[in-house]
């Protein structure tokens, strides 16, 4: 079961879900997270240093052979293919391969035995990392803030998905003490088939980057660490 | 890898001595329960695999690597059966351990704390878990994180050069077993002797049936408490091996020799029914494969009508089991043998006279055997041949290797084939036999079905006999017999 957290906004809350759900699910079953993230955040998060031997060039063309690349994580279960600086570059290298879109497939295919579970914590933007982020995953999880925009980004990646990939959206970033955060969420609603649970504005999931650790080892009971558990399992109801 | 705890050394000291060249993060000391299993003949130990029940989970694991072949939610069972194994460890497991029941062969109590070795980001890039067990070495694992290979190996190289500690060389499961005085090989039914040719036949017969004697005594008591159909396959081929060597040689024994010879046939009697209705068992699920797929569960009431009957056999084997005159039979057989006088000729002599004997024996009984024989005749020989098979088995210390394997191996393609064709008549003669307790007419066809079958790989099998035979007493055979035997 591939789940890629997208969106083509940055700082919606992408990496925070794609590490704190990864590490929930590593729980249950063998997990990989692979951080397509040239910033390299959830690596970072992780304490595993951002590189890649090779670059992730011979990664996408499948000239390095992935499993030598993986780090364990201090979550037992879990483990990471880091970020590298390079693949800022990975547009690039895809459009030179044969059939670009399905290079992240190929190079995953030989690992999905192994993992019950991999999360994609992809970069923002529409582009052939996109293109080929939404060819392998089985579902999108997709973090909305709720902003008079988002309806619109919301569209435009249904647009560009036609129906292929589940699209699972979920609010982030949410402070329902605002009252305009409340109605954009109703609103949002009325229109788009979206998850129920509700990722709140928190300092605890800012203070994720000073711990560099997810939620649940440092504060297990916070109000965001229940929600990405109850998003966790709202998630596997609807892809398992 | 694995390595043993210094003598005495408890958690704290094992932290502390860590801790002056590592960076660790303890967890919490856990107290656990470990329950290892395995079959009375140690097949999980042969397969190079340990089976455990920890934490609530049955778990298979590769004795060398010590890592985790399979881990599944599961209670803690007394005893296992291939089809109660979940199926990760089934698929593993099954063809190894076949009929034979799985049970706690050894029990550990132990406390156990994780360390996470860390590096200068405090990142997790090994863990270690110290464990002490009662009345056992302290043991330290460490395992490697994914992509920290050579923390690993620096981390080893600390363990062993720095801190002087052992590598462990046994697992825990073995050390448990031994410290209990038990074998983590298992209990072995075989033979394996070490005989010299220039030994009287009287001594030489002694490790033979003081070997057999242990064979029974190790199977009886589970024999009696039903764990599984080898206890008593195993007690009776004991028993007919016992018989055989009386009967090979009775020339060098007392006339009291007849007691025990009656005592053994009335044991091999007595438990007979109860190991034909086990085999029935045992093959049932392939008898039922074997019929066409829309009368397979028709059988069914056949199975239930065997049941009973086993329920029966099994009362019965109990009872002449636990007679004080089984009991004293077997004792004083042992001392029999024990105090029997010496006898002048020596076992290379007597062996070789009675192999070259019963192989000639045979031969001229194959030869008398043509396609209108009596199938009673086929079972007579392969009754002779049984004989032969056991002093090739007995003796096979006194010959060269060359010659008993491939004379073993000649007279095993004839009497697999014998044995094929007396099975199928035996098996055929059951059903016919059950038939009137089995009141449901489709259970009846499918019997039939079985029946007919029988009838006709009987038939095949005798048609074999021929060729099987042939090898058996070609002029080559009878030749290397003449030479080494006499």
């Amino acid at each position: 079961m591939i789940l890629a957290t997208y969106n083509i906004k940055g700082g919606v809350g992408k990496t925070s879900a794609a590490v704190n759900l990864a590490t929930l699910a590593a729980r249950e079953a063998p997990t990989l997270i692979w951080d397509l993230d040239p910033q390299g955040a959830a690596t970072y998060l992780f304490r595993v240093r951002p590189k890649v031997k090779g670059g992730g060039r011979k990664l996408v063309r499948g000239k390095t052979d992935a499993e030598r690349l993986l780090k364990g994580t201090d979550q037992e279960g879990l483990d990471l293919l880091p970020a590298d600086f390079s693949y800022r570059h990975m547009d690039l290298a895809l459009s030179d391969a044969k059939k670009p879109t399905s290079r992240l497939r190929s190079v995953l295919a030989p690992l999905t035995g192994e993992y019950a579970y991999t999360f994609l914590d992809c970069p923002p933007s529409i582009s052939l990392v996109s293109e080929s982020v939404f060819e392998a995953a089985d579902a999108l999880l997709v973090p909305i803030i709720p902003a008079t925009l988002s309806s619109r980004t919301l569209e435009q990646l249904h647009a560009v998905l036609a129906g292929e990939t589940p699209v699972l959206g979920f609010f982030s970033m949410a402070d329902r003490r605002k009252k305009l955060h409340r109605e954009l969420m109703d609103s949002l609603r009325a229109e788009h088939d979206l998850l129920e649970t509700v990722i709140p504005t928190s300092a605890e999931v800012e203070r994720m980057g000073a711990h560099r650790a997810p939620l649940h080892d440092f504060a297990p009971r916070s109000r965001a660490a229940r929600a990405y558990a109850d998003l966790w399992e709202e998630v596997r109801a609807r892809v398992t | 890898m694995e390595f043993l705890l210094p003598e005495g050394a408890g958690h704290d000291s094992a932290r502390h001595a860590l801790e002056e060249h590592l960076s660790l993060r303890p967890g919490r000391i856990r107290r656990g329960t470990t329950v290892f299993y395995d079959t009375f003949d140690g097949r999980v130990h042969g397969a190079g695999l340990i089976l455990r029940h920890e934490n609530g989970a049955l778990e298979l694991l590769d004795s060398a690597t010590g890592e985790t072949v399979a881990s599944v939610p599961a209670e803690t069972p007394k005893r296992m059966f291939a089809a109660d194994l979940p199926d990760p460890i089934r698929k593993r497991l099954a063809k190894a351990i076949e009929m034979r029941a799985l049970t706690p062969v050894a029990k550990v109590r132990s406390h156990t704390q994780e360390l996470a070795v860390l590096n200068e980001d405090e990142k997790t890039v090994a863990r270690l878990a110290v464990s002490t067990h009662d009345g056992l070495h302290g043991r330290v694992t460490a395992r490697a994180l994914r992509g920290y290979d050579d923390e690993l190996e620096r981390v080893g190289a600390l363990l062993r050069d720095t801190l002087g500690w052992a590598p462990a060389t046994v697992p825990l499961v073995d050390e448990a077993i031994a410290a209990g005085g038990g074998d983590p090989a298992g209990t072995s039914s075989k033979l394996d002797l070490q005989l010299d040719p220039e030994m009287p036949a009287t001594e030489a017969a002694r490790i033979v049936f003081a070997r057999l004697l242990e064979v029974i005594d190790a199977n009886l008591p589970d024999t009696i408490r039903d764990v599984d159909t080898e206890f008593l396959h195993d007690l009776r081929v004991a028993v007919r091996r016992t018989r055989s060597l009386q009967r090979q040689f009775k020339s060098v024994y007392p006339a009291r020799l007849q007691h025990f010879r009656d005592e053994f046939k009335r044991l091999q009697r007595e438990t007979g029914e109860l190991r034909d209705l086990d085999v029935y068992l045992l093959d049932f699920p392939a008898l039922k494969a074997s019929l066409p797929e829309r009368m397979r569960d028709d059988l069914e009431p056949l199975r239930a009508v065997l049941e009973r009957h086993r329920g029966r056999a099994l009362r019965a084997t109990r009872r002449a089991l636990q007679d004080p005159r089984t009991g004293d039979a077997l004792a004083d057989w042992d001392a029999f043998t024990r105090d029997a006088p010496t006898s002048e000729v020596t076992v290379g002599e007597l062996a070789s006279e009675r192999i070259a004997k019963v192989y000639r024996r045979m031969v001229k009984m194959g030869r008398a055997i043509d396609d209108d024989s009596p199938a009673q005749d086929l079972h007579e020989l392969r009754k002779v041949g049984k004989e032969l098979r056991y002093l090739l088995e007995f003796f096979a210390s006194l010959y060269p290797a060359e010659v008993v394997k491939p004379f073993i191996k000649t007279l095993k393609g004839l009497q697999d084939q014998l044995g094929r064709f007396q099975d199928r008549e035996v098996q055929a003669n059951k059903l016919r036999e059950l038939a009137p307790e089995v009141a449901d007419p489709p259970a009846l066809m499918a019997m039939g079905v079985l029946v007919d079958r029988f009838i006709a790989e009987e038939a095949a099998a005798r048609a074999e006999f021929a060729d099987r035979f042939g090898a058996f007493a070609s002029k080559a055979q009878r030749a290397v017999v003449k030479e080494h035997f006499g």
